[in-house]
This record gives C-alpha cells, sequence and structure tokens, in this order.
C-alpha cells in the first residue's frame, strides 16, 4: 500500500484563512466567537456564533462567477487554491485527469435557499433566480472546485452531518494508499448561519448562548461556526521527489455507525471509530501521544466522548493529551472536521498542542488532560482527529509525525 | 378543554399512545420517551399555549433516561405528566398576568 502525506493546507476560518493566523490563535486560544453580525439578528434568540469576517468574495471571483457560488462554495473553492499554492503542486495534464476531488459538508447552500424561500414566501416573489438550484445543490463546492482547478478524477461530495470532513479526508487517503490516484483535493467546508439553520439549531435546545467551553464543568452548550479547510493529500514517494513541503503522514482511519439515538453520542460506536483507526494505522493505543476531539462543549458529547476515549484507550488514556479546537473554532458542522484535521496536522509540524480554550473547572464526567487554555510544547509523534456525527455516524482520522 | 388534556393530547400523539393511558401521575421516561420526543413535546405546547418553555437538550436526556439503570434523573425539571400541565399553568397565568 502506498503511503500518504498532507503536503498543502487550505484555509478559510473564524480565526483567519493563513495558516499563520490559525495557528497562532488556536495556540493562544484566541476564540472567533462573537456576536452574529453577517445576518439579521431581531428573530434569533441565540445570537452568537464564530463566523468568517474577512472574506470578500469579490477579491477571489470575478462578478459573473460569484454569481454562481454559494458562500460554501466560496469557501471551498478559495481553501482549495491555497492548499494547492501551499504544496507548491503543478497540475500537469495527466495529473489533472487523475487527480481526486472529494468535499465534506453537512448541508448544501443554506444561504441560497434561505434568501430564495424569504423571496417566495414572505416576499411573494412569483420566479426564483436561475441559478438557485447549481448554488445550492449539496455537491456544488465539490464541483466547483474541480471546475475551477480542472481537476478531472474521482470527484464527488460526502454529507455525514458533523463528520462529513472527516469522512472525506479518509475517503481520499484510502483511494491514494491503493493507488486509485496519485493526488486529492480533500477536506470540508460549511456556511450555514442563517435565520432559517440556527432557529433550527435553537430547537434542539443544544445551543450556548454564551461560548462554548468544551470539557468543562461550566459547559453551556455548542456554537455553530463555519469555514472550510481543503488539503493536499499526495503519494508519499511522488512528493519526497519533487521535494514538497510535508506536513504530516496519514497513517490510520476508522469509520463506525452508532445505529442507536439521531443525536446523542454513543460512547460504544465512537470508541469503536478510535479503535478501528488505530488498527488501520497498524499502531498500538499507547503510541498515540495527542487527540484532537470532537469536543463540541454539550453536556452529553463530552461526558459520552471521554467514555469512549477511556474505552478505546483503556489504561493509555490517562497519559493523552486531548484538546478541542470548537471553543476557538466554534462547530463548523460538516467543515469540522477538516479545520480540526488542519489543527492536528499543524500540532505534528510544531510540536505543540493547541489547548482547550475557555475551560474553566474540572468535570468529574471529564477526567481527562484537557489541555487546559496553555498551549503545551511536548513530543507528539502520533495524533488522532475525530468526528462524531448526528445520526450516529463517526470517523477516526490517525496522523503521523513527518 | 382543560390545560391537563391539552399536554395529555400532545403527549399521546407524540409517542403515540392513546390518550387514556396519561394520567398526571404518569411519568415521561416509563411511558418511553425519549430525549427528542421531550424536546417535541416541549415545542409542541409551546406552539399552542404562545409560551417558551426554558429546557436543554441535556435536562431532556436525563429526564427521558431516569428509570434507565445508567440513567441520571437528577435536576430535571419535570418528570411526570402532571408536572408538565403545571409549568405550562404557570407559564399561561404569567403571560395573561402580563
Amino acid at each position: 500500500m502506498n503511503r500518504v502525506v498532507v503536503t498543502g493546507i487550505g484555509l478559510v476560518s473564524p480565526i483567519g484563512s493563513t495558516c499563520e493566523k490559525f495557528w497562532s490563535a488556536l495556540v493562544e486560544g484566541r476564540s472567533g466567537i462573537g456576536p452574529i453580525t453577517i445576518i439579521p439578528t431581531d428573530r434569533l434568540n441565540i445570537r452568537i456564533a464564530a463566523q468568517v469576517l474577512d472574506f470578500e468574495p469579490t477579491q477571489h471571483f470575478d462578478a459573473k462567477r460569484e454569481n454562481m457560488l454559494d458562500r460554501f462554495s466560496q469557501f471551498a473553492v478559495v481553501a482549495a487554491r491555497a492548499a494547492v499554492r501551499d504544496a507548491q503542486l503543478e497540475f500537469t495534464e495527466e495529473l489533472a485527469l487523475q487527480a481526486a476531488t472529494i468535499v465534506g459538508n453537512g448541508a448544501g447552500g443554506m444561504n441560497t435557499l434561505d434568501d430564495s424561500y424569504y423571496r417566495l414566501y414572505a416576499q411573494n416573489a412569483t420566479r426564483a433566480h436561475p441559478l438557485s438550484i447549481p448554488r445550492l445543490m449539496a455537491n456544488a463546492a465539490c464541483s466547483l472546485v474541480s471546475m475551477d482547478l480542472g481537476l478531472k478524477g474521482p470527484t464527488f461530495t460526502i454529507a455525514s452531518a458533523c463528520a462529513s470532513g472527516s469522512h472525506a479526508i479518509g475517503q481520499a487517503f484510502q483511494m491514494i494508499r491503493l493507488g486509485q490516484t496519485p493526488v486529492a483535493l480533500a477536506g470540508g467546508t460549511e456556511a450555514c448561519i442563517t435565520v432559517g439553520t440556527i432557529k433550527g439549531w435553537e430547537a434542539l435546545r443544544v445551543l450556548s448562548a454564551d461560548t462554548c467551553r468544551p470539557f468543562s464543568r461550566t459547559r453551556s452548550g455548542l456554537v455553530l461556526g463555519e469555514g472550510a479547510a481543503m488539503f493536499v493529500l499526495e503519494e508519499r514517494e511522488r512528493a519526497v521527489a519533487r521535494n514538497a513541503p510535508i506536513y504530516a503522514e496519514l497513517l490510520g482511519f476508522g469509520m463506525s455507525a452508532d445505529a442507536a439515538d439521531i443525536t446523542a453520542i454513543d460512547p460504544d460506536g465512537a470508541a469503536r471509530a478510535m479503535r478501528a483507526a488505530l488498527i488501520d494505522a497498524r499502531i498500538n493505543a499507547d503510541d498515540v501521544d495527542y487527540v484532537n476531539a470532537h469536543g463540541t462543549g454539550t453536556a452529553l458529547n463530552d461526558k459520552g466522548e471521554t467514555v469512549a476515549l477511556h474505552k478505546a484507550f483503556g489504561a493509555s488514556a490517562g497519559r493523552l493529551a486531548v484538546s478541542s479546537s470548537k471553543a476557538v473554532l466554534g462547530h463548523s458542522l460538516g467543515a469540522a472536521g477538516a479545520l480540526e484535521f488542519a489543527a492536528t496536522a499543524l500540532a505534528l509540524h510544531h510540536q505543540t498542542i493547541p489547548p482547550t480554550a475557555n475551560y474553566e473547572e474540572a468535570d468529574p464526567d471529564c477526567d481527562l488532560d484537557y489541555v487546559p487554555n496553555t498551549a503545551r510544547n511536548a513530543p507528539i509523534e502520533k495524533a488522532m482527529s475525530s468526528s462524531f456525527a448526528f445520526g450516529g455516524l463517526n470517523a477516526v482520522l490517525v496522523l503521523g509525525r513527518a | 378543554m382543560a390545560i391537563i388534556d391539552d399536554v395529555r393530547s400532545i403527549i399521546a400523539k407524540s409517542l403515540n399512545i392513546p390518550m387514556e393511558r396519561l394520567t398526571p401521575e404518569s411519568r415521561l421516561d416509563e411511558l418511553g420517551a425519549e430525549s427528542l420526543d421531550v424536546i417535541e413535546i416541549v415545542f409542541g405546547l409551546e406552539e399552542k399555549f404562545d409560551i417558551t418553555i426554558p429546557l436543554k437538550a441535556d435536562e431532556a436526556t436525563r429526564l427521558a433516561s431516569a428509570g434507565k439503570a445508567d440513567g441520571d434523573g437528577q435536576n430535571v425539571p419535570f418528570s411526570t405528566v402532571g408536572d408538565v400541565a403545571d409549568i405550562v399553568q404557570k407559564l399561561v397565568a404569567a403571560k395573561a398576568s402580563q
């Protein structure tokens, strides 16, 4: 089997859209959560989110093209371009014919959907915009990345709610490993901070009204986010031969389904995905130094995920460093796994563990080392990034130092 | 219709059981309500009476699992059909006095 490495990272995030800005905010625990300003809030009970505020579409797209892209596609295309630049990768005609494009998103063009329905139902418009459907379809981001970069190999969208980004990266990893493609653009994107989406999340009663405090006894729920992270994944020998920068090596991918509750985490299902990822990577539990947790900041997830870590790692759980990036990034749903994969790859690259920000008090139900509030310089050889989705779909990736 | 009967009707519909089975003493967990059922019931009551019932998802989960072996019935805002009716009654009265 081929070895697979990460040679390019492209980001659009609430804490900045370069690797440098993203990493410094993560390490310093500077949160991207703030008052919602990108949509009207008069009908919202929850008025905070982690928004991408420094994104100006006209800097990236001409007017004609911009018209075709919902915000979630804009994020994906801009992140994909940045990943290719970062990887110093030139697509020859031959490579473009082989390259895979796999994008994870939980929803689709929700801004387009919201705007379109508002016009129809609230303003009694008689017709929808002709690009409504191509803008909002779930595969729009993936298709537009492939069109923008001219990539013509296997190209599709993976939708598994909050695990979409991780499933997409895992799928690309497996294809390169099996020799189905030498290079893949893979990651996740989401932009669903809309009135309709937030009202839906409010009704589930899992949103925090103040901020996200993963694993802290005082946690009060999750905070929605948005953004995209795209990666150039590459067959290792090829990357080494062209002297590409290598952030980390992808070692294993584990998946499972809970087949239980539609929203609540099932520690058994989550632990099975972690174990599967360790087995796939052919490593032992005590080889893992750091886990970038799903850590949503809800009472149930963080307790259930802690139980799952104990189940999967046994006695080794006590020596793990575990942190959640969601206090800083918010929960960007389908993009979350990808943004957190970036955090994990950069942790290996910089040999630094980003902290769990906003951590206030220990919770007896959450008894692991969550690296509270302060980053830690520590040797990291192997790391894990976990995503557990609504619908009970779990995806776990294991990475190694380059 | 008295508030208790509206409450029984909404709970019965959500749990797909005959309304006659519901007494004020019936416990939601024993009726088989799961976390999302509780959230749906509360939504139904909020819509019916135009009130806001404070409830977090984890409270709904504790409430639904209170009777199970690994359940935790601590700090739940209500347990029985009668408790729910009491809360609705208070919120409706508070709204009327505004």
